[in-house]
C-alpha cells in the first residue's frame, strides 16, 4: 500500500540531538584525562592541554588538543547548515554566489 | 539514553560520537560571517556582510567546520569573519572603533595551505591561546580571498592606548595600563599570529590602527607595530 503520510521536515541526527540536549563540562571536568577513560581518547597526552591545565580559570584548549575532535564530531551543526551554506557561500561545483 | 543519565556517567564524543551527554564549552560564544563577493548591481558592504551561525562548544566548531566551503573554494572578493559574540567584523562596530589589527598577506596564493592557516587561526581563537587570560585584546580573526593574495587578520580592541569608558584598571583600553605594556600586550599576540602562520624570522607582521587604515582611505596604512 502507499504510505499517505505527509512529507516530514528532516530530523535531526543522534549527534546533533546529543550536541543540542548534552551539558558543558566543568572547568575542572574539562581539564581531568581521566573523563576520557575507555574512550578513543583513553589516554590523551596531557601536553595536548597544556593551556588547560596551566590555567583552570578559563576555558582554554590547545590546537593539538581541539585537532582531536576534527573526524569525530563531523556532523552539521543544525538540520538546514548545509542548504543555508549553499545558498550563501555557494558549493565545491564552482556554484559560486556571485556567479548567480 | 535514560540509563546513561541516571548514573550520571559522563559520555564524550570520544567515547559515542552519536550518544554524548557532556561537550566542551569554549570560554567565548563565537559569530561566523560571510562577505560575499559583490554582483556589480551596486550592493552596498552591509548587504554583503551576512551572519552564518553562532556557537559556544568544540564539538558544534568541528560541525560547522566539517560542513562549510573551504578558504581555498571561495570566490574571489570574499571573507570569512570569526568574531567574539555581540562584535560586528567591521571597524565602525563600538567595540572595534579604537582598535586595530595584526596582518599577514599571501602573495603566492598557490603556494599556500590557506585551508590549514586559517583552521589554525580560528583554533587558537577558539582555544583562547592568542592572548594572555588578563590581556582582553581579541576581538576577532578575518581571511580576505583576493584576486593577487590572500590576507590574515587579528583583530584588537586597542592599539595599545586607552580608550573611553574602560575604566582606571590594568584592562585593555583602560588607564591602568601604560602604553608601555599595552605595547607589549599587542606585540605578543603578533608573536603568536607569527608563530601559528609558521613564518620564518625573515618575514615581518604589521599591525595597523583601524582608523588609521579608514582615513588613509586604503588599507594599507603606516603599520605602527611589527614583528
Amino acid at each position: 500500500s502507499i504510505s499517505t503520510k505527509p512529507v516530514e521536515p528532516p530530523q535531526p541526527s543522534a549527534a546533533l540531538q546529543s550536541l543540542k540536549t548534552s551539558r558543558f563540562l566543568t572547568i575542572k571536568e574539562a581539564s581531568d584525562p581521566s573523563i576520557y577513560a575507555g574512550s578513543a581518547l583513553a589516554s590523551p597526552n596531557p601536553a595536548t592541554n597544556a593551556a588547560v591545565n596551566k590555567k583552570g580559570q578559563s576555558f582554554k584548549y590547545d590546537a593539538a588538543f581541539l585537532l582531536q575532535f576534527q573526524n569525530v564530531f563531523t556532523e552539521q551543526p543544525s538540520t538546514e547548515f548545509q542548504s543555508q551554506v549553499k545558498n550563501l557561500i555557494g558549493d565545491a561545483d564552482g556554484n559560486r554566489s556571485a556567479s548567480r | 539514553s535514560t540509563s546513561k543519565d541516571a548514573d550520571g556517567k559522563v559520555i564524550t564524543v570520544f567515547h559515542d560520537k552519536e550518544n554524548f551527554n557532556v561537550k566542551h564549552q569554549l570560554q567565548n560564544k563565537w559569530t561566523l560571517w560571510f562577505t560575499k563577493p559583490p554582483s556589480g548591481k551596486g550592493e552596498n558592504w552591509n548587504d554583503l556582510l551576512k551572519r552564518v551561525i553562532d556557537f559556544d562548544s568544540v564539538e558544534e566548531f568541528w560541525g560547522i567546520y566539517n560542513n562549510i566551503v573551504p578558504v581555498s573554494e571561495l570566490a574571489q572578493k570574499s571573507d570569512y569573519h570569526l568574531f567574539k559574540d555581540g562584535v560586528r567584523p567591521e571597524w565602525e562596530d563600538p567595540q572595534n572603533k579604537h582598535g586595530g589589527k595584526w596582518a599577514y598577506q599571501y602573495k603566492n596564493k598557490g603556494n599556500v595551505d590557506i585551508d590549514t592557516l586559517w583552521l589554525h587561526i580560528m583554533l587558537a581563537a577558539v582555544g583562547e591561546t592568542l592572548e594572555d587570560e588578563e590581556d582582553g585584546e581579541i576581538m576577532g580573526v578575518v581571511v580576505n580571498v583576493r584576486k593577487g593574495f590572500y590576507r590574515i587578520g587579528v583583530w584588537t580592541r586597542t592599539i595599545g592606548k586607552h580608550i573611553p569608558n574602560r575604566g582606571d584598571g590594568d584592562v585593555s583600553g583602560g588607564k591602568g595600563r601604560s602604553p608601555a605594556k599595552g605595547q607589549e600586550v599587542l606585540e605578543s599576540i603578533g608573536r603568536r599570529f607569527k608563530e601559528i602562520l609558521k613564518l620564518p624570522p625573515t618575514e615581518t607582521v604589521e599591525f595597523s590602527g583601524h582608523t588609521d587604515s579608514a582615513h588613509s582611505g586604503s588599507s594599507r596604512a603606516k603599520s605602527k607595530f611589527t614583528v
